[in-house]
């Protein structure tokens, strides 16, 4: 029974931190419709500049997180103005597209790793230890309540933002159609440019967490957005609460699966989910047709 | 016009074929005065950098002493290092580069297992002799005449702690948690084998070397109730990630560890008190043995640092001696050095006594250690 508990709550774990991956991917996705293979290394930028700072450096953690969230911003802004607004003016096809930001998140990790190292590192000299929660006989540490609690918070915010507000109409409205948004006289790049930098702070939080939790690496980033492009399109790609939703059947898919049949299978598992869903139900759960 | 067409197409891929296989066989002996050339292939990226990196130095301080003594006959012995990372692909590629571009006639390497069993088919196939001071999985014992290892296979890594388990410690149901590498599994099948021979059961979890999140897999094995948990890393990063997301669950479970962890005094000072008792089988260094001492002196001196993971720095040191002394009795000729390394008999190096079989494999095993206080003791029953 309390192995059942323990890998039920190792599910919302997983799920609360590919939601949050996820939800950022897709509304980046919604505005540019085209898949940012990209967004994974905003989260390995800001757990870097986390390391870096607090751990190399002995800067406040509180400090060290926000310029983390901050940096991930700056490289979403960054991005998006010499990658994605040139190829967009264009007309670019989606294919190009999706192979610029593959070579913009290789050229990224490339870095990190030239700085940093490809070893794996770990932020546990200077994460605060809150002590373990038990809950029902399962574990959960003080950094992953932090994430349990944080993706619907997000998600929360999202939704304010996307139905209560001026620029998350003119955002529904690019997602809509780019095209009548602008003859309508919403600036439409600078509306893009600003979904990028939330999706890339948000997954910059993403990234920071997960380097708490299990420590950091170049290559977390990518597996990160493995997990949010799969959840994206489980959930349906461009919706935000698809996302969310897709976000945790991965994670219980993933754990259960785990329990199940066995470690080695988890990619398989994962993968499997995405191959089914892309025969059946394309569009996704809460997607349009 | 299509015929035409044929004709030249058949012409490219013959000329292919044959420039291929001449670039392939076509090599004599060095027979040149310069430095002689010797390849190393260690992971210089990645978690197993951490073994890599000291073996580059170690490799390379022992070349330095055979230059300062006057090389071999009078000629330098130059070290060309490549970065196997730890995997057969890139192992295969940094082989084929230095057996067709730098043309050596001997690798010291490759490091992990998964890199030799795959240069060892592209080192054979170019008549280039390796002799590997790290790679332990049983598959490559007896691989082919042309690769040698002066550490022993995990055959008897596997068997030693599987007997300690089964009839010192009384353990019926034994758990692994694996990492899906070649020496991971080596390990596994070595110890199962044996283990299941003498009536216990062994269940395995193995996962793929990216995972870094291991709770399931814990949470898992913990609800199986084992005896013991054997942690199966490739690395000791990878033990010390899963030894962390132990500590946080609060299981403390009776472990077993393979011989990659007790080398590595950071991981396990930072997971001491999990680790307390945990029974791992190392090759084991001799302090009193003064070609190790002087060892310990000389990398000290030279990079300003403890000599780390010391089982593997002694076997790493002696590889280079051992082709030196190759090269001094047959020449720099891949296969007539490897026929060599396969008589080494009785040869005095910081290992002590080596001995090496016809199956390519050193006469020396694993000894049992137990880990106290965050250091690796010998064990006694």
């Amino acid at each position: 029974m309390d192995v059942l508990i323990q890998i039920i709550l190792n599910s919302v774990i997983a799920g609360s931190i590919y939601a949050l991956a996820a939800m950022g991917f897709n509304l980046i996705y919604g505005v540019s419709r085209s898949f940012n293979l990209a967004h994974g290394v905003f989260a390995s930028v800001a757990v870097y500049a986390v390391f870096f700072l607090a751990v190399q450096h002995a800067i406040l953690l509180p400090i060290a997180i926000a310029l983390g969230i901050f940096v991930a911003v700056f490289l979403g802004y960054v991005l998006e103005r010499s990658i994605f607004r040139p190829l967009r003016a264009k007309r670019a096809s989606n294919l190009v597209l999706l192979i610029a930001s593959l070579g913009a998140s290789i050229v990224v990790e490339a870095l990190i790793a030239i700085f940093f190292s490809s070893q794996f590192q770990t932020l546990s000299s200077v994460v605060p230890s809150f002590g373990a929660v038990r809950i029902f006989g399962g574990v959960l540490t003080g950094v992953q309540v932090v994430m349990i609690v944080s993706a619907p918070l997000v998600l929360a915010l999202f939704w304010l933002m996307l139905s209560h507000t001026r620029f998350g109409k003119a955002v529904r409205a690019v997602s809509d159609d780019e095209e009548v948004a602008k003859i309508v006289g919403i600036n439409t790049n600078a509306i893009i440019g600003v979904v990028f930098m939330i999706g890339a702070g948000v997954m910059g939080v993403a990234g920071i967490l997960t380097g708490f939790d299990t420590g950091l690496d170049p290559r977390m980033g990518f597996l990160l957005l493995l997990g949010a492009a799969i959840a994206s399109i489980i959930g349906g790609t461009g919706n935000v609460y698809g996302a969310f939703l897709g976000a945790f059947i991965l994670g219980f898919a993933e754990n259960f699966g785990v329990f199940f049949v066995s470690g080695e299978w988890k990619y398989a598992i994962a993968f499997s989910v995405l191959i089914l869903f892309l025969l059946f139900r394309p569009q996704g759960i809460l997607g349009k047709k | 016009m299509n015929k035409t067409w044929l004709a030249i197409g058949a012409i490219v891929v013959l000329g292919l074929i044959v420039w291929g296989v001449s670039s392939m066989g076509g090599k004599s002996a060095d027979t040149s005065t310069g430095p002689i050339k010797v390849g190393v292939i260690v992971p210089l990226t990645g978690d197993a950098a951490v073994y890599g990196e000291p073996g580059r130095n170690i490799t390379q301080l022992a070349v330095d002493e055979i230059n300062a003594a006057g090389g071999i006959n009078g000629r330098e012995m130059e070290l060309i290092v490549e970065d196997g990372k730890c995997n057969g692909q890139d192992a295969a590629s940094a082989t084929q580069k230095l057996v067709n571009v730098d043309k050596v006639q001997v690798i010291i390497g490759a490091f992990c297992s998964g890199e030799s069993l795959a240069a060892v088919p592209v080192a054979a196939s170019g008549k280039v002799a390796m002799i590997s001071p790290g790679s332990s999985s049983p598959k490559l014992t007896d691989v082919s005449p042309y690769f040698v290892r002066n550490y022993p296979s995990d055959a008897t890594q596997g068997s030693v702690l599987a007997n300690i388990a089964y009839t010192d410690k009384g353990y019926k149901k034994i758990a692994f948690i694996q990492e899906q590498t070649d020496y991971a599994a080596g390990v596994y099948t070595a110890f199962s084998n044996v283990f299941s021979g003498l009536g216990g059961t062994v269940t395995n979890e193995a996962f793929p070397t990216e995972t870094s999140d291991f709770r399931s897999i814990i949470s898992k094995v913990k609800g199986q109730n084992p005896d013991a948990v054997f942690i199966d890393t490739q690395t000791p990063a990878v033990t010390g990630r899963i030894l962390a997301q132990m500590e946080q669950l609060g299981w403390k479970p009776k472990l077993f560890v393979s011989d990659i962890l007790p080398g590595d005094t950071k991981t396990v000072e930072a997971h001491k008190a999990i680790l307390e008792g945990t029974l791992a089988a190392e090759v084991g260094v001799d302090p009193s043995n003064p070609k190790f001492a002087a060892l310990l002196v000389a990398y000290k001196a030279k990079y300003g640092v403890e000599l780390p993971f010391q089982s593997y720095a002694q076997t790493e040191y002696d590889s280079v001696y051992l082709v030196r002394d190759a090269i001094l009795a047959v020449g720099n000729d891949g296969t007539k050095v490897a026929a060599w390394l396969h008589t080494v008999k009785d040869w005095q190096g910081a290992a002590g006594s080596v001995t090496i079989g016809t199956n390519g494999d050193p006469v020396a095993g694993h000894r049992p250690e137990v880990i106290m206080a965050g250091k690796p003791v010998p064990y006694v029953k």
